[in-house]
């Protein structure tokens, strides 16, 4: 009554709803896990409900008129990479969650790709046929599965390269890589004759080059001054006075963000600071922003030096008795460039006794009002 | 023709004049076919023209189809000889809308770069849009006599013959700011800042209403611009300016006033309102409301409307007296605000008796997992009917 394929789909259903219902009581308040397994379940499900209305696609299992496995099955290597699978588990569970994760998903892979050829294998006498049965049912998993594990690969080795190198090599491999790739589009676009070999050969020795490097890159380390940075907590904490950082994000203008709508432009020019309303074409000294809204504002320094645009916005008491100033920044930027501040103030302008501002650090009496109504 | 098909058409015909009559309503304060002012009167002479133009093309069509019915109609005759194509016919049916729609898009692209045009800008306002009601404050526009900026809800007042320019941004989700008397409609985008230019020809209310389904509410969230002549707005930034004072001690008003401290100054802001110890009351919205806003209440009575323009503070009687009056004494009526003999104290009432149950908002305080404990709306505050005087005295006063 039920075929091979249906049992297998049927069991895997079922699994799931145990696993379902366990995982209910046991784990509180998490509702990815059960989504997960809902989901696999009624796939499951339906999957065992085709296969049972067409027979496993009419196959037929134990043909007395052939020779039962006429030929001698090939050898699997998926018990292997089960067994290394539940190895990596346990492992993990001792070092590190990522190695448990790495032997689960080689034990989730080992058993589905195992049980898949179990059932193809036994599918009929004909070694081809039941190659291309197990392609049918498994084929549609395996390639995107492998097609995002080999991109991740080279993009994650790419990564790993462009961390360790500096940022000019950086630049230049950038360049060379994105131009390599350019040339063999071009040869093969216009000379389609070209051996098909060729063409595998050239992507193979390409991929490996780059998770070769990558490899090296993750073993060298990161770049000095990205270790630095890291050190100085510059990713988590603005320095919005005098510079401190010695490897601060230098010039970073945000030219995406540019667009973001800015409500202001404020200019440090020649030593004065000014600003511009938009639809205003006067400068002031004064510039309001809406309450509790995110509001973005293009600073331009156009005097010699390095400067950022630095806003206090009032005080805050972080503990009893502690208050801390708050204030938000650009990064210092060189004469001539530009760079968004995008800010939220909560709290309107009358309520603070010091007036909100913009100001440059290190420049005395030059200051915007920000009035927050 | 028989009498039943004569009965079917004279439905129709008289189903058709009702639909088409019920567009001629006179008061319709959001038809889109009455511009007040220079940008909607660029849009009305754009669509016009276009409407005209398919019109002509939608009964020109229709009576080739019912030429067509009538006089082919099987009556038993031979089918006529059957020929493949006329090409002339095809090109020319072809070009001919194409033409057409290119004359339309001319006009289109001109009336929209038009209405885009910023660079002649004489004022701006900030109009900040929230669940539900929109947010008007004014920067500092020393030429028009903000010496300090303004803050105001519900009713966006504009000085006449001023080109306008709103700067319109969000704070939690996609709104529409739509005014049709006086221009087409602009989305309130989070995070985006987006420009709408609005004239008035004449004093006058104009009513407008969100256009972007924002939840719950969205139907009642409205607002009205409310263009005054230049002295008159000149007077009415002046009383923008002040401050609300307190009420004299041993009002119901002054007692009110304890209520307001005690239960509304956590959301709403009333400008120079103090506490017991003399220190000024701050509100702190940011803490309480999804948005991170109330509406500033300190010139509530300066205002004719309430709950995001959504109610009258005036009666009806008061309300149609300052709807209806002449373009020369609209801006006296209006700046009288709302008196004691006007307010509109049944609906005031009713929404401090139970806000949610006027308008509905995301406002049960069992329900507010999803935004972390903060309101979308006002929530029934529990005030008792003492309170509940009090605070409309207090309110009163608030002009």
């Amino acid at each position: 009554m039920f075929t091979n394929g249906s049992k297998y789909f049927i069991g895997l259903s079922g699994f799931s709803a145990v696993a379902l219902v366990i995982y209910i009581f046991t784990v509180d308040g998490a509702v990815g896990g059960a989504v997960a397994l809902t989901s696999i379940m009624i796939a499951s499900g339906l999957l065992a409900g085709l296969a049972l209305f067409n027979r496993d696609g009419d196959v037929q299992v134990g043909d007395a008129s052939a020779p039962a496995n006429a030929e001698p099955l090939g050898s699997s290597l998926w018990p292997l990479v089960s067994t290394l699978g539940i190895v990596g588990m346990g492992i993990g569970l001792i070092t590190h969650e990522i190695v448990f994760l790495l032997g689960l998903v080689a034990l989730s892979a080992g058993f589905v790709e195992w049980v898949i050829q179990g059932w193809s294998e036994s599918a009929s006498s004909d070694r081809t046929y039941n190659a291309s049965v197990r392609g049918r049912l498994i084929h549609p998993l395996e390639f995107p599965v492998l097609a995002a594990v080999g991109a991740g690969a080279l993009v994650l080795s790419f990564s790993r390269i462009m961390l360790a190198i500096s940022k000019t090599t950086g630049a230049v491999t950038f360049i060379v890589v994105g131009s390599l790739v350019l040339a063999g589009g071009v040869l093969f676009a216009t000379k389609p004759n070209l051996k098909k070999t060729l063409a595998v050969g050239l992507c193979a020795v390409g991929a490996v080059g780059i998770v070769a490097g990558g490899i090296a890159g993750a073993s060298v380390g990161k770049r000095d001054q990205l270790v630095k940075a890291n050190e100085e907590d510059h990713f988590a904490h603005k320095e919005c006075g005098e510079e401190k950082s010695e490897h601060f994000d230098f010039n970073a203008e945000g030219k995406v963000s540019m667009r973001s709508n800015p409500i202001a432009t404020v200019e440090f020019t020649d030593g004065k600071l000014q600003a511009r309303e938009l639809g205003l074409d006067t400068y002031t000294n004064r510039i309001t922003v809406q309450k509790s809204n995110d509001i973005s504002i293009i600073f331009r320094n156009k005097t010699e030096g390095e400067h950022r645009l630095t806003l206090f916005y009032g005080e805050k008491e972080v503990q009893d008795g502690v208050v801390e100033e708050l204030h938000n920044c650009t990064q210092m930027i060189e004469k001539g460039e530009e760079q968004l501040l995008t800010f939220r103030i909560d709290r309107p302008s009358f309520a603070s006794e010091k007036p909100y501002k913009f100001y440059v650090p290190g420049v005395e009496g030059q200051s915007i009002e920000v009035v927050v109504p | 023709m028989s009498t039943s098909v004569r009965r079917l058409v004279t439905g129709a015909a008289g189903l058709s004049a009702v639909a088409f009559l019920a567009g001629c309503a006179k008061n319709a304060p959001q038809d889109t076919w009455q511009p007040k002012g220079p940008n909607a009167q660029k849009i009305d002479d754009l669509q016009k023209p276009v409407f005209a133009i398919a019109g002509i093309v939608g009964v020109i069509v229709f009576a080739a189809v019912a030429y067509a019915v009538f006089r082919f109609k099987d009556r038993g005759q031979p089918i006529p000889e059957q020929t493949h194509g006329k090409p002339v016919l095809e090109i020319g049916m072809t070009i001919l809308p194409a033409l057409i729609l290119a004359g339309i898009g001319v006009f289109t692209f001109q009336t929209v770069f038009d209405l885009a045009k910023t660079d002649d800008t004489e004022m701006v306002i900030n109009v900040t849009g929230q669940q539900w009601w929109w947010e008007y404050d004014y920067p500092a526009q020393e030429q028009y006599g903000i010496t300090d900026p303004i803050i105001t809800s519900g009713q966006l007042v504009i000085p006449t013959g001023t080109k306008v320019l709103l700067r319109e941004t969000s704070r939690d989700v996609i709104h529409s700011y739509w005014i049709p008397a006086l221009n087409g409609k602009r989305d309130a985008v989070p995070g985006r800042v987006h420009y709408l230019r609005l004239e008035a020809d004449e004093p006058g209310i104009y009513a407008g209403q969100c256009t972007e389904f924002c939840g719950l509410s969205h139907a009642v969230m409205r607002m009205e611009a409310v263009a005054l002549d230049k002295e008159d707005f000149a007077a009415w930034v002046k009383g923008q300016l002040s401050l609300a004072e307190s009420p004299a001690e041993g009002t119901l008003a002054k007692e009110g006033e304890a209520v307001f401290l005690n239960q509304c100054v956590r959301c709403h802001q009333v400008n120079g309102l103090k506490k017991a110890d003399g220190s000024p009351a701050i509100a702190a919205p940011e803490e309480n409301v999804w948005s991170g806003v109330a509406p500033n209440l300190t010139h509530l009575m300066s205002r004719n409307t309430f709950a995001g323009a959504s109610w009258d503070l005036l009666t009806k009687a008061c309300r149609s007296d300052v709807w209806n009056a002449s373009s020369e004494e609209f801006g006296k009526k209006y700046l009288t605000g709302v008196s004691e003999e006007c307010l509109n104290q049944t609906d005031l009432r009713r929404w401090l008796r139970n806000a949610p149950a006027m308008k509905p908002m995301y406002a049960d305080p069992t329900k507010l997992g999803p935004t972390d404990g903060k309101y979308r709306g006002m929530p029934n505050l529990g005030l008792t009917e003492d309170d509940i005087d009090k605070l409309v005295a207090y309110l009163a006063t608030l002009k």
